[in-house]
């Protein structure tokens, strides 16, 4: 299937055979509802007809905060009918605090200036007062079952310039960027993806717990299966989250080929799963679970592929990814051009962190920095790595990521700000740090959440991954931040890690002594002060990763004496 | 008091981690600040093993586990026995 065949989305999904599988909603063994192509268009018409009544035109902005699902699916596809602008956002759940929600509904309504805000039945009425309307409308999207069948829908006029949809990054300050994207950017990167990943819709299916307000939701596991005509399997963050397992359940029993997943997925589905049922599931399915949206881990890549090796899966189905939001989606894909999956290295660890160079050395070297690589280019994709002086740097040296493509996004909707901030020159500023080597991007961390400790570039990642490698810390609970010491002059790391189980803290002075010890080892620094917290100290965003400044805030709250040498903070 | 809804409690106390305070089976817990949202994954995932049923998660809101008494009416109403 040839993305770049149809002009616009709805083109593409008008071309979709009615009786292919498209969408099946799971949650649970007892409960899942599938809708193949004909059925979705239907509903998403009825959609349309249903937001005509409350004047949708095209151009209009339609947000819609509905849970993970069917119906808000189609309300999105029934939205891009009518020429209209429609965009996901969060759905309140029980995970989000209140205030938090709020402050960060009330920014992004009132800046899309939305014609509706979609949301449904069970949206909770203590969260309705803090939705931004303006001069926007409410609709429940359980009204469309009110909406005549069978009206017919006028030509919105939709080209392949015209706006598609609005898609905003993660965070709480990604909520005031939404990325305005054209059908014609969004059809030529499914098209590069297509060729890439060779994607066959009438073989391959997806799988995904993934949030379709966030872009590897929205674009590879949404559009993507709707233009390539390719069924997918989703189910809820929150309910993967609660029971991991299910991922291993969908795969198995979908025989699900392709999934996008972030890092930590790959370590959370074995530690969560217990051992002795890893056997009744069958992975061999999969041709390609794609590592993607934070740096990628080897420790985390490699432990997946040992639980798992046994019982199907494939070296070659691991592979790697660097997308965002603003490039529509992906920049890179590994596995491509005729290798078989990302690259794997070692770099000199003094190197590394003194000269900021990714030099590739034996893996037995000491203090050498293992690096995976999110693969090659895409076509019609272009980077250039940036040095703190303007220069483009070499081959191995680090600097920002700096894209330019042909599926690159025009702006932030309303954002002139922000957007002169963020595409300079047609290049768009990344905000990530990383190097180019043998043709394969290496993506190495945010260039903000750096630390530089006396001249030297530390990733915090490398340091919490060794804590929490420790067997008394909890996984992914442990951030590394910068203080700032005036006697020094210099920052140094201060770590804060979760133990296990509270009664682990007795150990505290041990604990902390190993640590240090495989810090220096691994990652040639040493950390000033390590705080030992109880489990569920850590500050944790939406995204169940460590939020890093909260818990920075925090640990300065508790801790005032580092707070009074921070001038900083 | 049932005995499951005694061992919530027992571990509600256990994640406030606030030394003498009192929480019976009405205590307001989230409303009230004393439980982050954060923590309400594990006690959902404990409310399952309590219950010995499965709860799906996109079914609940921070209302349905402000009070110990409301986390087992929610269990009764969204929850489905275990395969």
């Amino acid at each position: 299937m040839i993305a770049a065949g149809f002009r616009t989305l709805i083109d593409a999904l008008n071309a979709a055979p009615a009786q292919r599988e498209f969408i099946t909603s799971w949650i649970d063994e007892d409960e899942r509802e599938t809708v193949n192509f004909g059925e979705f268009r239907r509903r998403a018409r009825q959609q349309a007809v249903l937001l005509r009544q409350y004047d949708v035109a095209v151009g209009d902005r339609v947000v819609i905060i509905m849970p993970q699902g069917i119906p808000a699916m189609t309300v999105f596809v029934g939205a891009m009918m009518l020429g209209a602008v429609p965009t996901f956002l969060a759905y309140p759940n029980f995970k989000v605090e209140p205030a938090k929600y709020r402050s960060g509904l009330a920014g992004v309504t009132s800046n899309l200036s939305a014609c509706v805000v979609v949301i449904d039945e069970h949206f909770p009425d203590e969260m309705l007062g803090h939705v931004t309307l303006g001069e926007a409308e409410l609709v429940r999207a359980t009204d469309a079952a009110t909406a005549e069948a069978g009206v017919e829908l006028p030509d919105a006029g939709t080209d392949a310039t015209s706006l598609a949809f609005l898609q905003h990054s993660a965070g709480t300050t990604g909520l005031q960027k939404g990325v305005a994207l054209s059908h014609e950017a969004v059809l030529r990167q499914l098209q590069s993806l297509v060729q890439a990943l060779q994607i066959d819709g009438a073989a391959d299916r997806v799988y995904s717990w993934l949030p379709l307000y966030h872009d590897m939701g929205l674009i590879a596991c949404f559009m993507l299966p709707l233009v390539c005509h390719m069924p997918v399997v989703m189910q809820s963050p929150l309910d993967w989250v609660m029971h991991p397992e299910t991922m291993l359940q969908i795969i198995s029993e979908y025989r699900c080929t392709l999934a996008w997943l972030p890092n930590f997925t790959f370590q959370f589905v074995p530690r969560r799963t217990p051992r002795e049922r890893w056997r009744q599931y069958d992975l061999s399915s999969a041709r390609a679970l794609i590592n993607c949206s934070e740096p990628v881990r080897a420790a985390s890549m490699d432990e997946f592929y040992r639980s798992f090796a046994p019982i199907g899966l494939k070296r070659e189905a691991l592979q790697s990814s660097y997308a965002m939001a603003e490039n529509v989606f992906a920049v890179t894909q590994s596995g491509i051009n005729g290798r078989t999956g990302p690259a794997h290295l070692w770099a000199d660890g003094r190197r590394f962190r003194c000269e900021h160079r990714v030099d590739p050395v034996a893996a037995e070297t000491p203090e050498a920095v293992p690096l995976v690589s999110s693969g090659q280019l895409l076509p019609g994709n272009e980077v250039r790595i940036l040095s703190d002086s303007g220069a483009t740097c070499s081959d191995g040296q680090v600097g920002e990521i700096l894209i330019r493509s042909n599926c690159l996004f025009d702006g932030y909707y309303n954002r002139p700000d922000l957007t002169a901030q963020a595409i300079v020159d047609g290049w768009y500023h990344s905000g990530d740090l990383g190097c180019c080597l043998d043709d394969e991007l290496y993506v190495i961390g945010r260039k903000r959440d750096l630390l530089i400790i006396g001249g030297e570039n530390i990733y915090p990642q490398d340091i919490e991954e060794i804590a929490t490698s420790h067997p008394a810390i909890h996984d992914g609970r442990a951030v590394a931040m910068g203080l700032y010491n005036p006697d020094l002059g210099t920052e140094e790391i201060v770590l804060v890690a979760e133990v296990e189980r509270e009664e682990l803290l007795q150990n505290g002075a041990a604990i902390e002594s190993e640590m240090r010890s495989q810090i220096v080892a691994g990652a040639g620094v040493a950390v000033r002060t390590i705080f030992l917290k109880p489990p569920k100290w850590i500050v944790k965003s939406t995204a169940g990763k460590p939020a890093r400044a909260a818990t920075r805030d925090k640990l300065l709250r508790e801790h005032p004496e580092l707070q009074q040498e921070n001038p900083d903070s | 008091m049932t005995p499951e809804a005694h061992q919530m409690i027992e571990h509600v106390v256990h994640l406030v981690r606030k030394p003498g305070l009192a929480i019976d089976e009405n205590t307001a817990l989230v409303s009230s600040g004393l439980i982050d949202s954060m923590a309400l994954v594990d006690l959902l995932v404990k409310l399952e093993d309590l219950t010995h049923l499965r709860i799906p998660a996109g079914k609940v809101q921070p209302k349905d586990m402000d009070t110990v008494a409301l986390m087992f009416a929610t269990a009764e109403r969204v929850g489905k026995p275990r395969k």
